[in-house]
Order: C-alpha cells, then structure tokens, then sequence
C-alpha cells in the first residue's frame, strides 16, 4: 500500500473520531437540556459543607 | 533507593493525605449523623454504568458517586453519606437497619460489590477497596483495617443470606 493511501486512511479514521465525538457532546447537550426542563421545579438535594478544622479556627 | 527498586516497588501511599482525609471523612459524617461516633467508617462508591446509541456513535458511560459508609455493629446499622473526591461537603445520610431492609449480599460478579436492598424498588450497590490511587475520581484513603473489618460485619452480622 502506497504511503500517500495509508496517510488518507489514517486522516478518515481521525475525521470519524471527531466527528463522532462533536456528535456524542452534541447530542448529550441536547438530552441535558430536556432534562434540565423537566427538573427546573424539583428542591436540589440538601449539601453540608465540611465544618472548618479546630486549628484552622484557631488562626 | 536505586531508580529501578522504586520502579519496580508500585505506587506509595501518601499517609499524610489519607490521615488528613479519614479526618475529614469523620468530620463530615459526624456533622450529618447523630451519634456519628459510634460509627466505624469507610470509603466507598457507586458505579452506575449505562448504555448509550446515538445513531452511528454508541458506546457505554460510567459515572461515579462516592461515599462515606458508616456501620454500627451493636445497632446492625449501615449509614450511607453522598460525598465528593475532594471531600469539601456531603449530601443528607440514608440509614440501612438490618431489621428493615429487604436483602443484602455480596456480588461476585461483575464487581465484588456489598449489594442492599432496601425495598423491591431499589437497591444500593458499594464498592470498596483498601486504597486508590485516582484521587479525581475517588477519596485518597487507606484503609486496609477498616475495609477488613466492614467485611466481615457484612458478611457475618448483616448479610441476610
């Protein structure tokens, strides 16, 4: 196989993994932001945040 | 030390990081869970793997929940805190008593998970292990006692068969 084919196979597998990849984020965006509409309206869950360290209190 | 000694010697833990996170692992318990003292305590997470096809992309994704597991032998109690690798807050405890939960159980496969049932709608499934090393993904403790010791409460005073 000459080397000018190998470099044009090598560049469509690079061209299918990004634009496999854009097209993943793509449409993970879009399934974010139905669900995002469907959630607007529910309480975040409850977050406690770590109490400050004794020494740390002290200084 | 020769290089190829320290090479071949795998990772080393950072005890100065696992004791100062094992602090802030009890501290964060105790904050959320009364009585938090007389809980042993452990790290663990939930791996909640799912499938996707996206037309010509398909694939499988793994997100990860970590946890503070605590467990009480006199009370036969597992307590369940939602945390974060890096250990700056906590979510509300989830209370597991032997006396009022479904089932639980050790997988073997596909990961030796400790498996609760609380009821037939859901269950919980906590993964633990004595150390590891990603500590974007996982709390940075060691904890090869606490593990051997939560097992063997699992398995000999909690598991329900």
């Amino acid at each position: 196989m000459p080397l000018g084919e190998i470099e044009a196979f090598l560049l469509f597998l690079v061209t299918v993994f990004i634009f496999g990849n854009l097209w993943f984020h793509f449409v993970e965006a879009i399934l974010r932001w139905i669900k995002k509409l469907f959630i607007r309206h529910r309480k975040p869950p409850a977050w406690h945040t770590l109490p400050p360290d004794e020494e740390d209190r002290k200084k | 030390m020769g290089f190829f000694s320290k090479l071949f010697k795998g990772p080393e833990i950072d005890m100065e990081k696992s004791n100062a996170n094992a602090k802030k692992m009890r501290a964060l318990f105790n904050q959320v869970v009364e009585g938090g003292d007389n809980y042993r305590l452990i790290f663990g997470y939930t791996e909640d793997v799912s499938r996707f096809n996206y037309g010509f992309v398909h694939g499988s994704k793994t997100k990860i929940g970590n946890l503070i597991v605590g467990w009480n032998e006199a009370s036969q109690t597992i307590v369940v805190v939602p945390t974060v690798p890096d250990l700056s807050g906590c979510g509300d405890p989830t209370y597991y008593r032997r006396s009022e939960i479904l089932k639980a159980y050790r997988n073997k496969y596909p990961t030796d998970a400790f498996i609760i049932y609380p009821d037939k709608k859901g269950y919980i499934g906590i993964n633990a292990y004595d150390w590891l090393e990603d500590e974007k993904l996982y709390v940075y403790v060691s904890q090869d006692e606490e593990l051997a010791a939560f097992t063997d409460f699992f398995m000999n005073r909690f598991a329900t068969k």
